[in-house]
């Protein structure tokens, strides 16, 4: 299938390569959470919600000098395009979400002082599942964590790219992630110029790797 | 979840026996709502309810499918709701799921008349959706997400549902497969082949172009009576719903019909109290059709403006 048109150099939607879709952030969108956001990257649509810093509700996870952060992660019913038909409490979607919930962890290594043992939850809602969920759960979680007043060392922005018709994509949507090719996804600290996070499925050319960080780096907020 | 101490509840409790609550509503006064629909454009419907601190989204999703035997004149609706971690760290992991049940068989209840119903569909015309007696016909999946939580869930989850903007492909042409070539021209059209049985498999042909607005008018709405104290209150808070002693929901639909009720809540109500609820929900249930309507007119309004 050909993914960017060989005439015009143009993707599916009328992208070009290297442009990424139409993000909108949306702050303090849930009255009841202490930080939360929606986030928007086309028509992928994730809400995050953040709660705390709060006390320890379970003592026996509390780690030495460093807040406990704990993420957990669920996708709508009605967020893919066909229906899910299996309920909540299906063994792989709970193992999945465990599995996301702390790779962002990982992502969100939120610096506190050592006196600030507290717990901080994130919750992460996709309402609309069209690529890239993984990047707009981060980024959204950033929102959230900044709304919320949580001092972190720098902002993580987070962003998916491909490899198809021997092009470099950046920011993939539903089709052309599930076209199969590889597929990268980063979590930059902006300021810091770190990496947090690094995801990568199926083999590639390690020239397309670089052009891939070229353009996180060229990322926004 | 909602920690009140002694002297908030005395002040709630005075606050409903004189009328005033403590957001400065009266006993049967609605939060104001807010409604957009359309917001999840990969569903065939969908709307965002917002009453107050409480946010939920419902989606419908149509999908073809197969009466069951018992009921071949009968399409399906399946009603599902989850409550959102976001809405509260109480719902985190299986924390809402028992929450989301007493939702679903409460929704199921009000807008369907309970699973058993032999004559399912008191809400949501159920015939309606057959398109082929016995083959084929249209299955609803109906979804909620509570992503905010503030009280009131019931009535909100089932105003969404009513504003879901409900439109399904309507075009379907039903035609034995020798006679598929002759109605596959013309206009793009997306054909599904649903296997019936060996011999009489059909052919359904579903235009992507032309739609059909199904008829939400008259799916009922719910309102939810608290009894807080010796006094009932529409539209609780959270931490109203926290002191409630029982709970009547009762769905009305347009014509002032009563379609489903439930009581929730430990204790016991008086008959009298019971049939003075209903039909208190009733009365305030025209002013909820009343104000839907002109949200969903308002809404489409922007829409029109927008496009």
């Amino acid at each position: 299938m050909e993914y960017v048109s060989s005439l015009t150099g143009f993707r599916f939607d009328g992208r070009r390569p290297n442009e990424m879709r139409q993000i909108r952030g949306e702050i303090g969108v849930l009255a009841k959470a202490d930080g939360s956001a929606l986030f928007e990257m086309g028509n992928t649509k994730v809400i995050a919600a953040v709660f705390g810093p709060r006390e320890v509700q379970n003592k026996s996870q509390q780690i030495d000098n460093q807040a406990l952060v704990r993420c957990e992660y669920s996708m709508a019913n009605f967020s893919t395009g066909d229906r899910a038909r299996k309920p909540k409490g299906d063994r792989n979607i709970i193992s999945y979400s465990a599995d996301h919930g702390s790779k962002y962890i990982n992502t969100f290594d939120a610096s506190f002082s050592g006196k600030n043992l507290k717990q901080i939850d994130i919750f992460l809602q996709v309402l609309q599942a069209d690529g890239g969920t993984r990047s707009a759960c981060i980024n959204a979680a950033t929102l959230a964590l900044a709304d919320a007043g949580i001092p972190m060392r720098d902002i993580v922005t987070s962003c998916s790219a491909g490899y198809l018709c021997s092009t470099p994509l950046l920011d993939l949507n539903y089709v052309e992630d599930s076209a199969g090719g590889p597929d990268v996804t980063v979590g930059l600290l902006v300021k810091m110029d770190k990496m947090t996070l690094l995801q990568v499925i199926a083999l590639m050319p390690t020239f397309f790797f670089f052009c891939c960080c070229i353009c996180f780096v060229l990322l926004f907020v | 979840m909602v920690g009140l101490s002694a002297g908030e509840k005395q002040f709630m409790h005075g606050g409903i026996a004189q009328d005033l609550r403590s957001d400065g509503r009266q006993r049967l006064q609605f939060r104001p709502i807010s409604i957009q629909t359309g917001v999840i454009p990969q569903a065939n419907g969908s709307a965002r309810v917002t009453l107050g601190a409480t946010v939920v989204i419902a989606s419908i999703k149509a999908e073809l499918g197969k009466p069951a035997p018992l009921r071949p004149d009968k399409g399906k609706v399946v009603i599902f709701i989850d409550c959102s971690p976001t809405a509260g760290t109480m719902f985190e992991g299986r924390g809402g799921e028992e929450l989301s049940s007493e939702l679903s068989v409460g929704l199921q209840r009000c807008l369907l008349g309970g699973k058993s119903g032999a004559e399912a569909g008191a809400g949501i015309d159920l015939s309606s959706l057959v398109l082929a007696e016995g083959k084929i016909c249209w299955d609803l999946y109906i979804d909620g997400l509570v992503i905010s939580s503030d009280g009131n869930l019931l009535d909100a989850l089932a105003a969404a549902i009513k504003v879901c903007r409900f439109i399904f492909l309507v075009r379907f042409e039903i035609s034995s497969p020798w006679q598929v070539a002759l109605s596959n021209t013309g206009i793009p059209k997306v054909s599904v082949i649903v296997e019936a049985s060996a011999e009489d498999q059909l052919e359904v042909n579903v235009s992507d172009e032309e739609f059909l607005q199904f008829d939400t008018s008259g799916v009922p709405v719910i309102v939810t009576l608290t009894k807080v104290g010796r006094h009932y209150i529409a539209d609780a808070t959270s931490e109203e719903e926290s002191q409630m002693s029982s709970a009547v929901s009762v769905s009305v639909n347009r014509h002032g019909r009563v379609c489903g009720l439930t009581k929730r809540g430990g204790a016991g109500l008086d008959p009298s109290v019971m049939l003075d609820m209903i039909s208190v929900a009733k009365h305030a249930s025209e002013n909820l059709i009343a104000v839907l309507d002109s949200e969903i007119a308002a809404a489409e309004a922007a829409e029109d403006d927008g496009s």
